[in-house]
């Protein structure tokens, strides 16, 4: 997955249209990263990405972009 | 109308996977507008057959957490109809499950026809926040069942 794809699937996973999400996004600006939205994240990094997360690296996803870092530093991003 | 939708645990792997049963009556009232001349099992019930069954193989697992609770409907597709009279096999198969959250793949088969499915999460709810005297009667006696067989 390249940093493209990244955003799309994480438009997808908020759904949220494409054109809104992008690194510098908060997450106060995306309506689906609302509590359910963290636990498909978490269902989905766990399912697709084999990533367990914990509480403290929830605790530190403020934006978009620090979703995609999760990605790139468990080496997950091309 | 009562919203304990899985009559009886046929077999269960906790944590793993699930078959269960559901009679439907013929005389259910929602067959009256469910249709009129066609009555037929509204998807939302049957979902919700596919869900209890679930969160019944979930909170079998022995692990404090709370009670499976429907929290997501990821996925559902509704192929055949399901009249009055017939017998759901409603069954499930745990993808993941996790402290706070499951994942999980369910199906209904009827006469051994798969009739709908559904991919479904599931979040927790601990156990103090339900009625002191709630119980899970069917999983109960399921688990009971299983105990005396090993005694």
């Amino acid at each position: 997955m390249n940093a493209n794809e990244a955003l799309e699937w994480i438009a997808e996973m908020f759904q949220e249209p494409v054109e809104n999400v992008t690194p510098g996004t908060p997450r106060e600006n995306i309506p689906g990263w609302d509590s359910l939205g963290v636990l498909t994240l978490m269902a989905e990094m766990d399912e697709t990405f084999d990533i367990l997360l914990e509480e403290e690296d929830l605790d530190a996803l403020k934006t978009v972009n620090d979703i995609i870092e999760l990605l790139k530093k468990n080496g997950k991003l091309t | 109308m009562r919203f304990i939708l899985v009559d009886r645990i046929l077999e269960m792997v906790p944590g793993q996977s699930i078959r269960a049963v559901k009679h439907i009556r013929p005389d259910e009232d929602y067959f009256n507008d469910h249709f009129p001349g066609f009555p037929v099992v509204p998807g939302v019930l049957l979902t919700e057959m596919m869900a209890q069954a679930t969160g019944k193989c979930l909170d079998a697992e022995d692990v404090d957490r709370g009670k499976a609770m429907l929290a997501k409907i990821t996925a559902a597709n509704f192929r055949e109809w399901v009249r009055p009279g017939e017998d759901c096999i409603l069954c499930a198969q745990i993808r993941k499950s996790r402290a706070r959250f499951a994942t999980a793949d369910a199906w209904v088969e009827v006469q051994g026809r798969q009739v709908c499915s559904a991919e479904l999460m599931f979040s927790f709810m601990p156990l103090d926040r339900f009625a002191p005297n709630y119980r899970d009667t069917v999983l109960e006696d399921y688990l009971s069942k299983q105990s005396q067989r090993g005694q």
